[in-house]
């Protein structure tokens, strides 16, 4: 068996997103919608001088700062619109299946934009995974 | 799925959820070509500030006092934040972003896994045969 150099990175995300899917529904017994996410946003700079990147901070080309921003924008606005999805009367068994399919808007577009091809049996594995997020998420 | 649902408000936030996280996806990968998963990380909590005002703003600047709900979205953040680094730095090993996302996004595999053994809920059989995708999945991708 031979391990990606990703393989433990994405094994840090899936432990920590596990956590937090159940601290989500532990917060949100207790508290808005709305309020758990800005106080995930101040967990989030809780964190921040932790990755502070010192002088490099100036570096950095403004193309790849936007992408940063904006992909941390979108995050957050996926965020509040899968809790405004529940709130709107969605049952959570039907939400969030179908918002776990968002790597499938990646798999879709990644070729176009980024020009990575997968293989046959990349492929298969991907259509696993996501019939598997689909099922776990019911 | 009934047409009614599909011109529902839940099923068009969901939409624009599925589409916001994947352009989330897609911008971080963008992003972490440059720039290293710390300082991505660094960059990213300040990104999610303007739509915490905004739902600020729109709760008229008021938020609830439960202290427990508090700490369990604080540490929310925490965990979110150190598995967004995780993730900047997948992305920066130069695999494929297609593979990284679905593999991630398996991470409903673990909040099941922790609500059976905390929250004593019982799984399915539709979560037992989602088990069986996701082992699927991990061993083709580990070859």
């Amino acid at each position: 068996m031979h391990l990606p150099p990703w393989f433990w990175f994405a094994a840090v995300v899936l432990i920590t997103w596990g956590v937090v899917g159940l601290l989500q529904k532990l917060s949100t017994n207790c508290i808005s919608a709305e309020s758990a996410l800005i106080w995930l946003v101040v967990g989030f700079l809780i964190l921040a001088p932790v990755f502070y990147p010192g002088k490099a901070l100036f570096s950095y080309s403004a193309r790849s700062l936007v992408f940063i921003l904006a992909s941390a924008a979108f995050n957050a606005t996926g965020a509040w619109a899968l809790l405004a999805a529940m709130k709107s009367g969605g049952k959570a068994s039907l939400v969030v299946p179908l918002t776990a399919l968002y790597p499938l808007v990646v798999v879709l577009v990644a070729p176009l934009i980024l020009r990575e091809s997968i293989s046959l049996l990349q492929g298969a594995g991907v259509g696993c995974a996501l019939v598997a997020v689909a099922l776990l998420s019911t | 799925m009934k047409l009614a649902s599909l011109k529902s408000r839940w099923f068009l936030f969901s939409i624009l959820c599925v589409l916001c996280w994947g352009a989330w996806a897609m911008l971080a990968k963008l992003g972490s070509r440059e720039i290293p998963a710390e300082a991505s990380q660094f960059f990213f909590a300040w990104g999610a500030v303007p739509v915490a005002l905004v739902l600020l703003a729109a709760r008229r600047w008021k938020l609830e006092k439960d202290f427990k709900g508090i700490g369990y979205s604080v540490a929310n953040g925490i965990l979110a934040g150190v598995g967004g680094w995780a993730l900047f730095a997948a992305y920066r090993t130069g695999g494929s972003t297609s593979i990284i996302t679905v593999v991630t996004g398996m991470y409903p595999l673990i909040t099941v896994m922790l609500a059976v053994g905390i929250l004593r809920e019982r799984l399915t059989r539709l979560h037992l045969l989602g088990l069986a995708f996701a082992a699927a999945a991990f061993v083709i991708f580990s070859y």
